[in-house]
């Protein structure tokens, strides 16, 4: 039985995996943190998932277990230093969508959103991700109209970051 | 465009630009220890918890009571044990209910309140532990004005010579020694749950500054 639980887990993760990695790079900065995080967000969706009863996707669900991780309980301090890039943003793009420009473009703009707080780079993944301010605001717990208003902060001040 | 639309268009199609974890790998994963702050919060509490219940034993009460001859006083301290007990268990138990509650399912706010809950219970504890050790040497104090007869060269000091300087002194003493042990603690605290816990408040103001 427990058998069972831990091969249907760990095939969604297998399959899933890139919504952690995700939250990896943007929550820390080398590859060795990277794996750390991953590592411990594995461990916590494993304790949660006993109370993962599939009423939503898996994916929707590890979201707020991987992001309460990185915010929460990961106890390393994962504040990105803004100089450092980090080597996976290499790979970021498939290469033949993109011409250079709009590369260099979204390159800077990657590193902008790594000198945010934890709690702005949480709204950016979500944002990102096309989740609505509703699933925004339970997944951080404030009200919708403040993640609202702190999304169109966020998008300023991310535009001051670019263009100083 | 807005620029963040820009890097959305980017981020969705960035599917298969990281290494991939195989299932050997995550199955190893899974039994790895974690290393997250409520796993250490647990670990310093527990020891907190023993540490103290520990000095409460040592403290033998009932020997100084019948060196002193203050037999009289030796009821109230059985009250005031039982009572200890009941608030030390009081304490265990409340502690338990928190740390059960915290779950990473819920909200981040929630979690964080969670957790901050949680530690609050054991320093509560601690600082009751402070207090009654404080009461605790109040009373020793006075039992051995009383009854101690070692006392009585203080005794006559108060009551035919400079009376009033001897009391100030006296006090000042116990007042100097409860700041400098309080302070003490209160350092090593903040040392402590100041190193763990330094993000999660940092992040917990953010939120609430979001919310205001």
């Amino acid at each position: 039985m427990s058998d069972q639980l831990e091969q249907s887990f760990v095939k969604q993760l297998k399959e899933n995996q890139n919504i952690i990695h995700k939250i990896c790079r943007l929550y820390t900065n080398g590859e060795d943190a990277h794996n750390d995080l991953f590592q411990e967000i594995t461990i916590q969706l494993w304790r949660a998932f006993p109370k993962f009863r599939g009423e939503s996707k898996f994916s929707t669900w590890a979201y707020r277990v991987a992001l309460n991780t990185a915010i929460t309980l990961y106890r390393r301090n994962t504040r990105t230093i803004a100089t450092v890039t980090y080597e996976g943003q290499k790979h970021f793009l498939s290469q033949e969508d993109y011409n250079h420009e709009e590369e260099e473009q979204i390159k800077l703009m990657y590193q902008a959103v790594q000198q945010l707080n934890d709690i702005e780079k949480a709204l950016v993944f979500l944002y990102l991700e096309d989740k609505d301010y509703t699933e925004i605001s339970e997944t951080l717990g404030i009200s919708e109209v403040n993640a609202r208003v702190k999304m169109n902060r966020i998008k300023g001040k991310l535009k001051k970051i670019l263009n100083p | 465009m807005d620029e963040l639309d820009l890097l959305k268009k980017a981020w969705k199609k960035d599917t298969h630009s990281f290494e991939q974890v195989t299932e050997t790998e995550i199955y190893k994963m899974l039994h790895k220890k974690s290393s997250s702050i409520v796993k250490w919060i647990l670990i310093i509490s527990v020891l907190e918890f023993a540490v103290w219940a520990g000095v409460n034993l040592l403290f033998n009460t009932d020997d100084a009571i019948q060196k002193l001859h203050a037999e009289n006083f030796s009821i109230y301290l059985k009250i005031l044990t039982y009572i200890n007990y009941a608030v030390v268990i009081w304490f265990i138990y409340s502690f338990y209910r928190n740390y059960a509650k915290i779950s990473t399912i819920t909200s981040t706010k929630q979690l964080m309140q969670d957790i901050l809950k949680t530690r609050k219970t054991v320093q509560y504890y601690v600082w009751y532990n402070l207090s009654m050790i404080f009461v605790s040497t109040i009373l020793g104090f006075i039992m051995a004005f009383v009854y101690n007869p070692k006392m009585d060269a203080l005794k006559y000091k108060i009551s035919h010579e400079n009376g009033y300087e001897t009391i100030t002194i006296t006090v000042c003493i116990i007042l100097a020694i409860t700041v400098l042990f309080v302070g003490l603690f209160w350092l090593i605290y903040r040392l402590l749950y100041g190193i763990l816990l330094r993000k999660l408040h940092a992040n917990y103001k953010e939120l609430k500054k979001i919310d205001l």
